[in-house]
């Protein structure tokens, strides 16, 4: 049996979504999001509700960064920044917080989304987080979405990724 | 066009079709889908088939998912009123509003005021099917208000002005090409827009633009939560979460049978709807939402601030009065995930502009077009076969094929009887109720009866309807097609052979058996059930053969459900004795089979009854297997491939029915343990299914379907060499002959040819 996180990461694999693992240090972090934004510019962030702030923290100086956008800025910003508080093994799947400043716009807004997960937040399966128990009774949110990869379409004819939402989906596995 | 004075009849359009509250409608869509559609209406749907079949295969408890998805559906809709009031007071509660609208009229009002009360000018559209059934959008444009579809399918057919064709993927009917062509023609423009990208980047580019400015953004919803207001929202292209999250004013549109209990409720639809729907573990995007968001919405320069909005409109648009039909009530426990429509051989085939109403579409689609409208709009629900490939698919078990039998039921009582329909029913003992059908459907309906006259008078029957004369005046009066050959009557029917028969049981058999008679191996396919006999007695049972009955499967194939149940009775009260006294049945006709083991739990009365039959009937070779099991011999000491007068390579091909109720795998096992190399088909159903493609209405959509199955006989056999064709069942077995022109085999005819003792 492959644990939990080499399960998540063939699944977000298969769904199309790059993923990254990566050391829980500020310049780790920091240079993980560089390279996953590659040379996009127009880089937003949104709050982190879980990882530790200094994480986050360093990403603000990153060349790019906006700092408090304007709502007109988010529609032109290239890259969104988001913790996700939970990830999911069988599905490969990314769960954000909807309600929190910028959460929604991170992943949604932009070409490509990058999303923070903690690999101890990683559970087996979708329904998991509907227990009480589950992520110290932090699993089931207000306002949730499970990402499952970039979005997609097969309406045009083959299948097509990046339509309404993020074109692409990169994860960093924290370690 | 370079000749103007060419006259072509026009093509149909989907708009026109629509409607098909009429026979002459139906034929027509049909046509049309054939002609244009179903190229792409096939790759997309056996595509999200074949996926399907493969994501649900990785859920370790899909069956367990199943059960309790049915469960939380039952109990929901047991208590709907009561969750309407719990879930209007939680969104209430947080500052919704909720609109609980009896019509579509009701709903398409409240919106509009909505709107007009926000002055709204442009309003964004995620996917809504039940928008589409209360036809929104016509209401709003009427009053100036412009309104964007922006899932990118709904997006094709506004742009095209068709309805949709399937429930979750609503332009299954567009190829690449004709959508590029469609752009090309509507938005005037030369660029190429060649490839799956390029069109989605031009859809993509013109409605984020829409997004932004928008209004109102207008969603459907997969599930409610009545303790917590929460939407469950499943999609892949994020257009739905834009139209949530982007515009001040978010009104949420549902069916009234959407509502479940608590959130937790909905764990279980997770994973099930992905898988059953897009075949996927989870779609790109699965919310869960307790609307008005908290984070204020998009405000773009001058785009007046407003603050968050939200409305929920509960549709009930006739699901109340489903509620309360013992048994279109099932039908609300549907999750529209599909898997009904891309199961389906004939939808597959034809897609949902010939297979569907003005909204819904497949198998499900008429009982819903049928409860949110009027009866006759579930018209084109003749062409579900009741092949019942989709009941095992349907993620909260809904059992379609019933629904649409009670359906072609309720049709057949609104048509006015002709002088032949009734005197045809009144010869054939139809039940009174049910004369008013069709002379074809009497027809098929009671096959034993012209079969065992037919029979009686073997030579004159075959004769005529050998000939040119007799089969058109068959089409005429009885709706058969003329290209369709219809089983010679035997001159010695199975029962007559078999009463000829020595049966020698010693003092302990191995298993005392009844064989049925079934109508179609006693007045068409007699050597089958002298093979069958040949076997089980060479395996040492005791082997009797049942009186000639009809089960009710014919009868309930034309919607005759009285007849049915009468027929039903019959066979159950001949067996019940028999079974009784310890004799296994076994059916060599898997449609026959399939009533005892499925359907018989609807057309008895005696609940217990159905049990006991269910639990004793065998397909024919499915016994073969358990005897020899149960004996310990080893199939190759019973039976020897060398010996085959066909071959050793085999293209077997299982009945529909037989394959939902579990049967097909020992044939091909058995087959492949005694020697033989056997490929199997893997199409949902052959295209004849029963009667369905005996029917001159029906014949090129059944030979349609066929394609698939000659196509991969003729490619296996290409790329491996000659294969002999075994069908287990009658109207699979004259479909094999019509399609590839060369002799079909039962396979227990093919057992009996190798049999060694």
């Amino acid at each position: 049996m492959p644990d939990l996180v080499t399960t998540f990461e063939q699944n977000a694999i298969a769904a199309a979504a790059v993923v990254w693992r990566c050391e829980r240090s500020p310049l780790a972090v920091r240079q993980a999001v560089e390279r996953a934004a590659g040379d996009a510019r127009g880089i937003v962030l949104s709050d982190a509700e879980f990882l530790p702030p200094p994480l986050f923290a360093g990403l603000r100086g990153l060349a790019g960064v906006i700092p408090r956008p304007e709502d007109e800025q988010l529609a032109t910003a290239d890259v969104g920044v988001s913790e996700a508080f939970a990830g999911v093994a069988s599905t490969g799947s990314v769960c954000i917080a909807m309600g929190r400043p910028l959460a929604a716009a991170t992943s949604l807004l932009m070409p490509l989304h990058i999303a923070l997960l903690a690999v101890e937040r990683i559970v087996e399966r979708p329904r998991d987080l509907f227990d009480p128990e589950c992520l110290k009774g932090e699993g089931l949110r207000r306002n949730l979405v499970f990402i499952t990869g970039p979005s997609a379409t097969a309406d045009m004819g083959p299948l097509v990724l990046g339509v309404h939402g993020p074109h692409r989906l990169q994860i960093l596995l924290l370690e | 066009m370079a000749d103007s004075n060419l006259k072509t009849a026009p093509m149909d359009t989907p708009r026109a079709v629509a409607n098909k509250s009429d026979r002459e409608h139906l034929l027509r869509a049909i046509r049309m889908a054939l002609a244009v559609q179903s190229p792409a209406v096939r790759l997309n749907t056996q595509t999200f088939n074949t996926n399907r079949y493969r994501a649900t295969a990785l859920l370790p408890d899909y069956e367990n998912l199943k059960d309790e998805a049915r469960r939380i559906k039952e109990k929901s809709i047991a208590n709907l009123p009561e969750l309407v009031q719990t879930l209007k007071s939680s969104v209430r509660a947080r500052g919704g509003h909720v609109c609980v609208a009896n019509t579509a009229e009701d709903a398409c009002r409240y919106i509009l005021d909505v709107c007009r009360w926000r002055g709204a000018k442009l309003v964004v559209k995620g996917k809504s099917i039940t928008s589409e059934e209360i036809h929104l959008n016509p209401v709003l444009e009427a009053d100036g208000i412009e309104v964007v579809e922006s899932d990118l399918a709904e997006f094709i057919l506004q742009v095209a002005d068709e309805q949709p064709s399937h429930i979750i993927a609503p332009a299954v009917h567009y190829s690449r090409e004709r959508i590029t062509a469609l752009f090309q023609r509507k938005f005037r423009t030369k660029a190429p827009l060649d490839s799956g990208e390029a069109l989605t980047k031009f859809a993509r580019d013109l409605l984020r633009e829409k997004f932004l400015y928008a209004d109102v953004g207008i969603t459907g919803a997969n599930l409610l939560a009545a303790d917590t207001g929460t939407l469950m929202q499943v999609e892949s292209e994020g257009n739905i979460r834009l139209a949530s999250f982007l515009p001040p004013v978010h009104i949420a549109i549902a069916g009234v049978e959407k509502i479940v209990g608590t959130r937790h409720e909905m764990a279980p639809f997770l994973e099930l709807l992905a898988a059953s729907g897009t075949g996927q573990g989870l779609a790109a995007y699965t919310s869960f939402l307790s609307p008005p968001l908290d984070d204020p919405p998009f405000a773009l320069p001058l785009k007046a601030l407003k603050p968050r909005e939200f409305h929920l409109v509960l549709v009930d648009n006739g699901r109340m009065t489903m509620r309360e039909d013992s048994v279109f009530r099932e039908t609300l426990y549907c999750i529209r995930c599909s898997a009904c429509l891309n199961s389906c051989a004939n939808f597959q085939t034809v897609g949902g502009h010939a297979f569907g109403g003005e909204t819904y579409s497949g198998g499900i689609g008429g009982a819903w077009e049928a409860g949110t409208g009027k009866l006759e709009n579930a018209r084109f629900s003749e062409l579900c076969t009741g092949c019942s490939r989709c009941v095992n698919q349907c993620p909260v078990r809904i059992d379609i094929p019933w629904l649409n039998e009670n359906l072609a039921d309720r049709l057949n009582k609104k048509a006015e009887p002709s002088q032949l329909s009734s005197l045809l029913g009144a010869a054939s003992g139809t039940a009174p109720y049910d004369r008013s059908g069709s002379a074809s459907k009497i027809f098929f309906a009671n096959y034993h009866y012209f079969a065992k006259w037919g029979s009686r008078f073997a030579g004159a029957s075959n004769a005529v309807m050998g000939t040119t004369q007799g089969r058109h005046l068959m089409e005429r009066w009885l709706g058969v097609d003329q290209r369709r050959t219809l089983a010679p009557f035997p001159k010695e029917t199975l029962v007559q052979a078999a009463a000829k028969l020595e049966a020698k049981a010693g003092k302990s058999p191995a298993a005392k058996v009844i064989l049925f008679a079934d109508v179609f191996t006693n007045y068409g396919f007699v050597a089958r059930g002298l093979a069958t006999l040949k076997i089980l007695r060479a395996l040492g049972a005791d082997v009797i053969v049942s009186e000639v009955l009809p089960e009710g499967r014919a009868a309930l194939s034309q919607g005759m459900i009285a007849t049915a149940k009468n027929h039903a009775r019959r066979a159950a009260a001949e067996l019940e004795p028999y079974v009784q006294g310890g004799r296994d049945v076994v059916v060599v006709e898997p449609s026959s089979l399939a009533m005892f083991r499925r359907e018989f739990e609807h057309l008895l009365d005696k609940k217990m009854l159905f049990q006991i039959l269910r639990a004793s009937t065998f397909e024919a070779v499915e016994y073969i297997v358990k005897l020899l099991a149960k004996s310990g011999r080893e199939p190759r000491k019973v039976f020897d491939a060398a010996s085959s007068p066909v071959g050793q390579n085999l293209f077997f091909h299982a009945h529909c029915q037989q394959k939902t109720i579990g049967c097909a795998s020992p044939t091909e096992a058995l087959l492949r343990e005694v020697g033989f190399d056997v490929t199997t088909s893997n199409v949902e159903c052959c295209g004849m299914a029963g009667s369905f493609g005996y029917k001159k209405d029906f014949y090129e959509l059944s030979m349609a379907v066929g394609a698939d199955l000659f196509s991969q006989a003729a490619k296996r056999e290409k790329d491996v060499g000659p294969r002999a064709l075994i069908a287990s069942g009658t109207s699979c077995t004259e479909q094999l002959q019509a399609g590839l022109k060369r002799p079909v085999m039962h396979p227990v005819e093919l057992l009996a040819a190798i049999l060694k003792i």
